[in-house]
């Protein structure tokens, strides 16, 4: 495989994990503006872990999984009186506040191989985890893709349990799960802090494969790319966010011609996408329209 | 002294916000819909303005209109393409992020009409005067003087005139107005339009008085017209009007204090603790307790 084709690969891997955090948050009914945050608190705990502590990578990754989980936590616990609308607003002023106290953050030490840590605007440089172990970028991205697989295949075993379940209820009707005994509180808590995980899970495998990484790459623009993939693919599935990320980077990005108009064409485009399907390509009621059909083929 | 200086420039600034949060709300009163794409759409205008300009050559009478028009052009084109498909009530989600991702298209198409980083902007030259030991900016004044003006029109226009009656028809119900023989989707279609004209005003003052444009500015107008017009409380005029003020009197104060880069920390701050503290803003009732006069008002 060429270098250019495994770089795409990886970053479609990566950012995959933000269109699944935004799907979770999806699921109970809500719509994040600012899953970026997360993303990028994961990415600086699994830097400062790795080069600063010289963890292993699990622990690293375990810790960017907790941290920025529980940034989600309070996240849900500020919001826990919003919806809609004001949610999106509560998350997208929560996670640019969390990016722009990131320009605060000044902490360096020099080493032989140059300044790491992380240093305000200039980021958090030096992040050599891929040098010191000799990871080629074939193993990086077997190893993103592996745990990216890992996860999808996790919530596709969870979709048909009860929580799964229950937390649709609570985002297709909140009054409906209430008067069923299903209370919505535990349900959003819950899923926003295991998207906010998610979210940093990947940005943690976004610091060790960039190597370096600054407050404005986690901007606006980031959260909208996630949201966007989710939204297009659908909430019927876990696989949803995947055909929305494989539209953006692996058509426009990738076709060299392309690449420049990729914004321009890629808002169009989701946009032309939510005339014809309003709820994704993979939307809820395919899904279960498929499942009776295979139900009805087993009887037969 | 010093502190009345510094209340004077925040007010002055926060007229801005007003007029953009004034926009931001009649969209939001009509339809209750959000467009985030507010911002975009209205930087996207002045880039195709300026642009024409650069061709043309033309002095800075004709341009104001040219940019009125291709502002509220572009808010036109956001309307029929993200919120006249999803005029159900299931598509109040959908089209707020129909526009959310509008508003990269847009941003990126005014980055190439603009490829330079900052790009000149005819400024109005008018002069600074003091007044008892106190400094004015000529234009901030004339800033506040027409977001004065357009929120007394508008508030008029919305109160006094038919054309309002069946905006707030419209706004109360639209299966009812529609029933009544209202055409609900000129209404809305006017409602943006109306909305890029306010909008137009706006970036033109806000941009002449920095005479210059960022590709940054289209973010810049869709946040402090979003914080504007929640500290004052969604969907309300007057709510708009006086949040852009306000807004504008807590900036300057919190970044006098603590330096220039706390700026926006502090937009960011406010907006969230209104969001915990009181989600219906300053002039909203409380949404929990009352969701029917939520409803009724604009």
């Amino acid at each position: 495989m060429s270098l250019y084709l495994v770089t795409i690969l990886t970053n479609m891997t990566l950012i995959s994990f933000i269109a699944i955090s935004a799907y979770l948050i999806l699921i109970v009914g809500e719509v994040s503006f600012g899953q970026q945050a997360f993303f990028g608190i994961g990415a600086y705990m699994t830097a400062t872990s790795t080069a600063l502590l010289g963890l292993d990578i699990v622990i690293a990754l375990f810790f960017a999984f907790m941290v920025s989980s529980s940034f989600a936590l309070v996240l849900s616990f500020l919001t826990v009186r919003l919806s809609g609308l004001y949610f999106a607003v509560a998350s997208l002023s929560f996670a640019e506040l969390l990016r722009l106290s990131l320009y605060k953050v000044e902490y360096t030490v020099e080493t032989n191989s140059g300044t790491i840590g992380p240093n305000g605007p200039e980021g958090f440089q030096n992040i050599r985890w891929i040098f010191e172990n000799n990871i080629s970028p074939e193993n990086f991205l077997v190893i993103a893709l592996s745990s990216l697989l890992t996860l999808i295949i996790l919530l596709i075993f969870m979709e048909n349990s009860k929580l799964f379940k229950n937390a649709r209820l609570v985002g297709k009707d909140q009054i409906v799960a209430q008067s069923i005994g299903i209370g919505p509180f535990f349900y959003r808590i819950g899923f926003i802090t295991l998207a906010g995980g998610v979210a940093g899970f990947g940005g943690g495998l976004f610091a060790l494969f960039n190597t370096y990484v600054e407050p404005s790459m986690f901007g606006i623009m980031l959260g909208v790319h996630g949201l966007a993939y989710s939204i297009i693919g659908g909430l019927g599935y876990p696989l949803g966010p995947l055909i929305g990320v494989f539209i953006d980077i692996g058509l426009l990005e990738s076709v060299r011609f392309l690449s420049e108009y990729r914004m321009i064409l890629f808002g169009g485009l989701v946009a032309a996408i939510l005339i014809i399907f309003p709820e994704g390509i993979i939307s809820p009621r395919l899904v279960s329209r498929i499942k009776r059909k295979l139900v009805k083929k087993n009887n037969a | 002294m010093e502190y009345i200086q510094i209340s004077i420039d925040g007010i002055l600034y926060g007229s801005s916000y007003s007029l953009i949060a004034l926009g931001f709300s009649l969209v939001f009163g009509v339809m209750r819909r959000i467009n985030l794409a507010y911002g975009s759409s209205l930087l996207l205008g002045v880039a195709i303005a300026l642009w024409v300009e650069n061709k043309l050559n033309i002095s800075i009478i004709f341009f104001i209109p040219i940019v009125l028009f291709f502002c509220s052009l572009s808010n036109l084109y956001v309307e029929r393409f993200c919120f006249a498909p999803h005029n159900t009530k299931a598509g109040v989600v959908v089209s707020m992020i129909s526009s959310f991702a509008i508003w990269m298209q847009l941003d990126e198409i005014s980055s190439q009409l603009l490829p330079d980083r900052t790009h000149s902007f005819p400024s109005l030259e008018i002069s600074t005067f003091e007044f008892g030991g106190l400094f004015f900016r000529g234009d901030q004044i004339l800033n506040i003087v027409i977001a004065f003006i357009i929120a007394a029109i508008l508030f008029l226009a919305v109160y006094k005139t038919k054309y309002g009656i069946v905006l707030r028809a419209v706004s109360n119900s639209a299966d009812t107005a529609k029933l009544m023989g209202c055409n609900t989707n000129l209404v809305n279609s006017l409602t943006f339009i109306v909305a890029g004209v306010i909008g137009g005003i706006a970036a033109f003052l806000v941009l002449s008085t920095e005479s210059q444009v960022t590709p940054l500015f289209g973010f810049w107008c869709t946040l402090k017209g979003l914080v504007a017009m929640m500290i004052g409380g969604l969907g309300s005029l007057t709510g708009a009007f006086w949040g852009g003020l306000l807004l504008g009197l807590l900036e300057a104060h919190l970044s006098y204090q603590f330096g220039p880069i706390s700026r926006e920390i502090t937009t960011f701050s406010i907006l969230l603790i209104f969001l915990i503290i009181r989600p219906g803003g300053l002039m909203g009732v409380n949404i929990y307790k009352d969701l029917k006069s939520r409803d009724e008002r604009i």
